[in-house]
């Protein structure tokens, strides 16, 4: 008993609510025909009923606005809000009211109150209402202590507070992998494409406002998550850009080193930082979500000692026709290299000129270009392999096979026929 | 639960609260001798914790429960906690009742546990041991201590979840078996393991969970519980296939601080997630696991001791089948009789005779007389197309051999009443409860005997929104019919008022979100496609007629009935094939013939009203399509779907534009919504009546609150006020906007002036339930101001009100 008489001293009231988004009011329409028995009575009521669409009472979303039923979830990202009310439920006028509002994290303690000056008087049945807004940007639980101290008529200083725990989730689950076109004729570029897969592992269908991606100053990105047509790129994930709890959803993004880095060493070599995943979200009404990913890093594929890569290749050629291609011959290792070309044929590719030609001395980092003829005598997608470069220093003998594909088609076909 | 650990723990908090700097910062702005406070046996100091998460809740008698035993000194700081008013659950709000904090965190936990163990068993050691940290965690808070140093405890919890061998061998994984080059971005950088403190052990916790389960299952059997866009719990995040794909951390762009590894989560330690909050009230309020009204309600009539003194006519289900003569001496009277006089003594007879009798009474009949008889307008309504082998039993019912025409029991519709008796007023159950019986007094409701037993009665209980009165007038109609309770199964004859009076039944069911038992009443008749639902199937009855003897509203019903009950795929499908045979007979109108499809000539003016009814009815099944796809989140098909009304509903463009505009609005896709609201205001222009401003007015106004821009939402809701004062969509939400404005009062303010001054519109469940929760926010004695709206509330509604929105219980 003694506690409660305790507990009724306290001359003001804390309340706290979460601000989410409002929701709009489902009504539930149950209707019937003129003729039915109860005639134009259910119609009727539904018309009277204030949270109908009024002239499509069948139509089920409307717009009678409801304040939130409960905490919800809350999610990285996301911003909270609340309401934070401290009512004056005595008869008597309360002195210098300060309200302050902290939320604890697992790492720091943020002061979310609007102004931290105190309140001269509170008159009875009177309040003082604040707003409160924090973008979250850690995971796990949350403590928002709301503390009220204030004076009675008597000269009493008076102080309490209260806790609110929750729980930050995490709302998007994002994977990465990096596609290095090398082996093909882009390699001359160096691009690098990035796909990212996101997952809404929320409970929430989710509208993704903006995902993309920030290069570092290294790179160029081209976003391919559109398509192309008139005036208008349309998305490639169709009309409606929302993502369904659990789904998961793939962008791609085509990364191209810019031309001074792509041209001092010929390559990036090691651990490279690609830049981050922007993304912005979108809920219930508006409720707006951003996250941005750590910095991507690449691993440069490894080009071992000597990197070949093609400069130029034609991509159909006529059977037993020599045709031209250049290859650049970059020596990535730090010391220099006296290299030898062997050129060995396969069952397809037949190759032209001296095999087993010096190419004089190359120097770290230096490339040289290599014109070289060759034909093919089968019909098909033929790959070029055969290469050999020797490094008469070390004798070691690097090898390069399936460097490019050309089409081979017979020129002949259309006379015959 | 924790006594094994309290003591252990104790002593560890306070060295803790001891190191602490934070506190004296704020005690010297305010309280300059802060020590003086503390010790002083004077209880001024207060603290609470609440616990946000999710949509837990605990009903008091949980508490009492799980917690049989704690130390005094426990109890004495409960006391001192009051629970006060959160967002979240309406049990927390209630000021009166003490919730020991204590309790409310641990229960928390346990919940949290006791989903983890239903998702993945094999985690359960895991998580228990996560609890043990939690505790920890709850009990520094709960001690009247002045500061709380979490960080450390925390870390150790942020892995919400699961198993801790996982993501550890998923990144193994990912490294070993890819050949194509991945990138380590981040690997998890706290395992459960490494964190467990050592402290506790987890039988007490176990024991409890077992206690805790046993309490939700029989919380889960309450009942009709509406189950409009609830979701499925999340399904366990499988072990990740190594598909090459790397986990990437993510964080907020602003975040700054340095210890990013400590948030760092690989994607199989997520947590199973709460449930989303339903937009939808009744879902709300159906998941509080309190005892509400309702229940008892249910209770009531599903017990079989219950017998109502209310309603002499109502027997007690044990003497299941009333005789046929006992119901019709007592209400029999007045029912009006409008079929063939053949009709009562048919009612209870056994199928033969009842086909003989037919057989001998069709011999005398002339078939083209009966089919001028048959009117128009029935035939236009009747009209339906049953499927092929009901149609076989039909023609050769037409054909009149009684002999070849055996259908077998099973092929035929024998409904029955489920349940006995609904009387009940949750209204002035809950005064008698908070006011007592002398307050409760002053509610008068129409009673099923109160009114007339007929038809006329049953409609003035409807529009009276006496609902519950009407159901069980429409059951004691249908007893005396031969289709009351227990009859199921037992063969009866339709006719047209029996099937009316079954719709009325099952329509005011399911507008009390008594799904259940609606479905468990529409059971016996199957898809509505028996032959003893169409009226061919009785020629002497009703000569000549032909058509289905089920209202199509009814069809409707049956056919969105499922959606309700968690089977939306269910309704679809049965809507799809009403969608069919609507088309099926628009297109035989089309093509001159019949609705049914055969040769008869209608007159021009006949197929018009018939082409304009079946069109009203086709865009009827289109709108349950779209509401049911609406309510499964299937955005893409429910837009199109609402769309495709607008070629048969022209005068409703602009209400589906907006509608739609809406449903992206709620998906977050401001843009598009944009887009559908500029069609909108097109659209009213071309119509050129001043009239639909409000609804462009509106529109801006949904935009604004999209932007966070409360403050011009508001205007522009002000601004369809000036055209229309008394829209109570605009008032409703306008105060709502001032409450995100940070202006309680004056929203409170106009919400209670509009509830007063005009009860008939604001009277309604959400308008009351946005009211109720800025009394629980403004002030402690949100009670008796939601006992005033009770009093209002009383001298308005009907016993189908839902007293849950004034969250009084």
């Amino acid at each position: 008993m003694e506690v409660n008489q305790a507990k009724q001293e306290h001359l003001l009231a804390l309340k706290v609510m979460r601000l989410t988004k409002p929701t709009l009011f489902t009504n539930m329409p149950v209707t019937c025909e003129d003729r039915d028995l109860p005639g134009d009575l259910f119609g009727r009521l539904m018309k009277e009923d204030p949270s109908t669409i009024k002239g499509a009472e069948a139509l089920m979303l409307g717009e009678m606005l409801t304040l939130p039923q409960n905490f919800g979830n809350i999610f990285l990202g996301e911003t909270f809000s609340s309401y934070i009310s401290v009512h004056n439920d005595s008869t008597q006028e309360v002195k210098d009211i300060l309200v302050k509002a902290d939320l604890q994290t697992s790492s720091q303690r943020l002061n979310l109150s609007a102004s931290n000056n105190a309140v001269t008087e509170l008159k009875p049945e009177s309040c003082i209402d604040d707003v409160i807004h924090h973008e979250v940007k850690e995971i796990g639980t949350h403590i928002l202590v709301c503390a009220v101290s204030y004076t009675t008529q008597a000269g009493e200083k008076l102080y309490f507070r209260k806790f609110f725990k929750f729980q930050v989730l995490k709302p998007l689950d994002v994977k990465t992998k990096f596609y290095n076109a090398e082996s093909d004729l882009s390699s001359v570029t160096d691009e690098v494409f990035l796909e990212a897969q996101i997952q809404n592992i929320t409970t929430s269908p989710m509208f993704m406002e903006k995902v993309s991606l920030e290069p570092s100053m290294m790179y160029n990105v081209t976003e391919l998550n559109t398509v192309e047509t008139g005036d208008e790129g349309t998305s490639t994930f169709g009309k409606m850009s929302y993502l369904q709890p659990m789904d998961t959803r793939q962008y791609l993004y085509c990364l191209k080193p810019k031309s001074e880095f792509a041209e001092k060493a010929g390559v990036i070599k090691g651990v490279t930082v690609i830049g981050k995943l922007d993304i912005v979200w979108k809920t219930n009404l508006g409720e707006k979500g951003r996250l941005q990913t750590s910095q991507l890093q690449r691993m440069a594929p490894g080009y071992g000692d000597v990197r070949l890569s093609l400069e130029m290749i034609p991509d159909t050629v006529n059977l037993e026709e020599p045709f031209d291609i250049t290859c650049k011959i970059t020596n990535c290792s730090e010391r220099t290299m006296d290299l030898v070309l062997e050129m060995c044929n396969t069952r397809s590719i037949h190759w032209c000129g001296v095999s087993g030609r010096q190419l004089g001395k190359v120097s770290p980092s230096a490339s040289l270009s290599l014109p070289l003829k060759l034909l093919s005598s089968v019909q098909g997608l033929q790959s070029i392999s055969g290469l050999r470069l020797t490094d008469t220093f070390l004798k070691r003998t690097y090898e390069y096979d399936d460097i490019a594909q050309v089409c081979v088609v017979c020129p002949y076909m259309s006379r015959e026929s | 639960m924790d006594n094994n650990e309290t003591p252990a723990q104790r002593p560890v908090t306070l060295d803790i609260t001891g190191a602490v700097e934070v506190k004296p910062s704020l005690s010297a702005a305010v309280i300059p001798p802060e020590p003086s406070l503390l010790p002083s046996s004077d209880v001024h100091f207060q603290e609470e914790s609440i616990d946000l998460g999710g949509e837990s809740f605990i009903t008091p008698e949980e508490d009492s429960h799980s917690m049989p035993s704690e130390s005094l000194m426990d109890k004495l700081n409960d006391q001192m906690m009051e629970s006060v008013m959160i967002s979240d659950s309406p049990n927390n709000s209630e000021e009166d009742d003490v919730v020991p904090m204590d309790n409310l965190l641990e229960q928390f936990e346990e919940r949290e546990e006791e989903q983890a163990a239903a998702v993945v068993k094999e985690t359960l050691v895991a998580e228990e041991k996560k609890e043990v940290v939690e505790e920890k965690v709850d009990d520094l808070i709960g001690q009247d201590t002045t500061e709380i140093k979490i960080e450390a405890v925390m870390m150790q919890t942020s892995p919400v979840a699961s198993s801790p061998e996982e993501p550890l061998e998923n990144v193994k994984q990912k490294l070993t078996t890819d050949d194509q080059d991945v990138i380590t971005v981040s690997i998890s950088a706290v395992t459960p393991e490494d964190s467990t403190p050592s402290s506790g052990s987890p039988k007490p916790e176990a024991a409890a969970l077992e206690t805790s389960s046993k309490g939700t299952t029989s919380k889960d059997e309450s009942i009709p519980v509406c189950t409009i866009f609830s979701q499925g719990s999340q399904p366990k995040v499988q072990a990740l296939v190594p598909d090459g794909f790397q986990p990437t951390l993510i964080k907020s762009p602003s975040f700054s601080s340095g210890t990013g590894g400590s948030t760092e989560i690989t994607p199989s330690q997520l947590a199973p997630l709460v449930c989303q909050p339903s937009p939808s009230l009744s879902k709300f309020f159906s998941d509080s696991g309190h005892v509400n009204p309702a229940t008892d309600f249910f209770d009531s009539f599903t017990t079989s001791s219950f017998i109502s003194i209310s309603n002499p006519n109502a027997e007690s289900p044990k003497s299941a089948a009333p005789t046929e003569r006992q119901l019709s001496a007592s209400s029999g009277s007045s029912l009006p009789l409008q079929q063939a006089p053949v009709e009562p003594a048919l009612a209870t007879a056994p199928p033969q005779p009842f086909t003989q009798l037919q057989a001998v009474f069709s011999g005398g009949d002339d078939p083209f007389a009966t089919a001028l008889n048959m009117s128009e307008a029935d035939k236009r309504y009747d009209a339906w197309l049953p499927s092929e082998e009901t149609r076989k039993v039909l023609i050769s019912m037409a054909m009149q051999q009684y002999s070849q025409v055996f259908v077998e029991r099973e092929r035929l519709a024998m409904p029955g009443l489920k349940f006995d008796n609904l009387q009940g007023d949750a209204v002035k159950d809950l005064m008698v409860r908070l006011m007592g019986e002398q307050a409760a007094m002053k509610r008068q409701v129409l009673t099923a005997n109160s009114v007339e037993q007929s038809f006329l009665g049953l409609k003035q209980l409807i529009s009276t929104k006496n609902w519950r009165a009407a159901v069980d007038l429409t059951g004691r109609l249908l007893t005396a019919h031969g289709q009351g309770y227990g009859k199921a199964g037992q063969p009866s004859s339709h006719n047209t008022d029996s099937l009316q009076l079954w719709f009325v039944r099952l329509a005011l069911l399911t507008k009390l979100s008594l799904f259940q038992n609606a479905e468990m009443e529409l059971e016996p008749f199957g898809n509505l496609d028996q032959p003893d639902l169409y009226y061919e199937y009785y020629p002497t009855v009703y000569p000549g007629r032909r058509g289905s003897m089920v209202p199509f509203s009814m069809r409707v019903l049956h056919a969105e009935l499922p959606q309700y009950l968690g089977k939306p795929q269910e309704s679809l499908d049965r809507l799809h094939s009403m969608r069919t045979v609507c088309q099926t007979i628009l297109d035989n109108l089309e093509q001159g013939l019949a609705e049914d499809g055969s040769m008869i000539n209608l007159t021009q003016e006949n197929r018009q009203a018939s082409l304009q009814l079946w069109k009203s009815r086709l865009s009827r099944v289109l709108y349950a399509v779209a509401n049911c796809l609406l309510m499964m989140k299937d955005y893409v098909l429910a837009v199109e779907t609402y769309h495709s009304i607008i070629q048969y509903e022209p005068q409703q463009k602009v209400q589906l534009l907006s509608g739609i505009g809406r449903i992206f609005l709620q998906i977050g896709d401001i843009k598009t919504a944009e887009k559908y609201f500029l069609d909108v205001e097109k659209a009213t222009l071309e119509k050129g009546s001043g009239t639909t401003d409000t609804c462009v007015l509106m529109n801006r106004a949904f935009i604004y609150l999209s932007q966070n821009n409360y403050s011009d939402a508001h205007s522009s809701f002000a601004e369809v006020l000036k055209i229309d004062p008394k829209n109570p969509v605009a008032n409703n939400n306008a105060a709502v906007c001032l409450l995100y404005l940070g202006r309680l009062k004056e929203s409170l303010r106009q919400l209670e002036g509009l509830v007063q001054q005009d009860p008939a519109l604001y009277l309604h469940e959400s308008v009351l339930f946005n009211l109720t929760t800025m009394y629980e926010l403004e002030s402690s004695r949100s009670t008796q101001k939601k006992q005033a709206l009770l009093e209002s509330v009383a001298c308005r509604e009907g016993d189908s009100f839902n007293t849950q929105c004034l969250k009084l219980v």
